[in-house]
């Protein structure tokens, strides 16, 4: 019972971790006084990992006289069984949702003139014409660079686990370029019903047609997305 | 678990692992990256399932030991 206090205590004196753990970005969005889905995730998973590395030093402790005793089994069953599989929930829920963020994009530092570029409100880009109207709420990048459903989804997270890898290798070529010609599907996933859409001048009846097959590209008309990139500032 | 039954060493090295794995995690949600998402999901979780795995083997070990199983 004493070790249970111990640990108890220690996660409290610890828990003022997740208040420094906030990362500051942007407007606060009216949250209310319970906070996101997001954020408590995010604090329950730092307190259990906090709490499950106190358990861990009672469980290694608890092996010390060289023999497996009754109490030693109840700290491995909870810190090397148990409460790992709730921390293990809660970062992949707390990751996955997080690296999709504009931040999250923004890490590397190849991408960081396209991110200034998109949250530049003199910028005249496609991406920052979005990001300054509001035209996307949330984790920009991602909106954009992600094809829909399931599929979509899962594609985009291979190519980022790509971009890891080139990243940390080194294996990337200057000026980043989009790998594949941008597909219209993902304009017209938000676009395509739009009154503004249908009705503009610029998008004939006859036209429509080429537009939603891609035969012509929404950004041959509407880029740049991204301003050039300028050789000397990549590296 | 009797000490007979059960190489300690094995579960120390269970807890290391787990340790690991949480320190891990902990990185994911203070402040996280794309490579310190993807070294969790790809060293983290594959170290937890291994000190997992180490102590069902413990478990069994000594279940055998005792002559239940």
């Amino acid at each position: 019972m004493k070790a249970v206090r111990r640990a108890a205590i220690l996660v409290v004196l610890l828990s003022p971790v997740a208040v420094w753990a906030q990362v500051p970005g942007g407007v606060p969005l009216p949250q209310g006084w319970i906070g996101t889905t997001s954020e408590w995730v995010r604090g329950f998973g730092i307190v259990f990992a906090v709490l499950n590395l106190a358990l861990l030093a009672f469980a290694w402790r608890s092996l010390r006289g060289g023999g497996v005793t009754p109490t030693a089994r109840g700290w491995l069953l909870v810190s090397v069984g148990l409460v790992p599989l709730m921390i293990a929930f809660l970062s992949f829920a707390h990751g996955l949702e997080e690296s999709a963020t504009v931040s999250s994009c923004g890490s590397c530092h190849v991408m960081k003139p396209f991110v200034e570029d998109l949250r530049n409100v003199k910028s005249d880009s496609l991406a920052a014409t979005h990001f300054k109207n509001g035209y996307i709420r949330e984790n920009q990048c991602y909106t954009c660079h992600s094809d829909y459903g399931l599929a979509g989804t899962i594609k985009a997270k291979f190519a980022g686990l790509g971009h890891v890898w080139r990243y940390t290798t080194g294996s990337y070529e200057l000026p980043i370029k989009i790998a594949s010609p941008y597909p219209n599907v993902r304009c017209l996933g938000c676009h395509g019903a739009s009154q503004k859409f249908l009705n503009s001048d610029g998008h004939p009846k006859e036209e429509m047609q080429n537009l939603m097959n891609g035969t012509v590209q929404c950004i041959a008309c509407h880029g740049p997305a991204h301003p050039e990139q300028k050789k000397a500032a990549l590296r | 678990m009797s000490p007979q039954g059960v190489p300690v060493r094995l579960l120390r090295i269970a807890i290391v692992l787990a340790a690991i794995f949480n320190l891990l995690a902990l990185v994911v949600m203070v402040r996280t990256t794309p490579l310190a998402f993807t070294l969790f999901m790809f060293v983290g979780q594959p170290l937890f399932v291994l000190a997992f795995l180490l102590l069902v083997g413990a478990v069994l070990a000594d279940l055998r030991a005792r002559q239940i199983i």
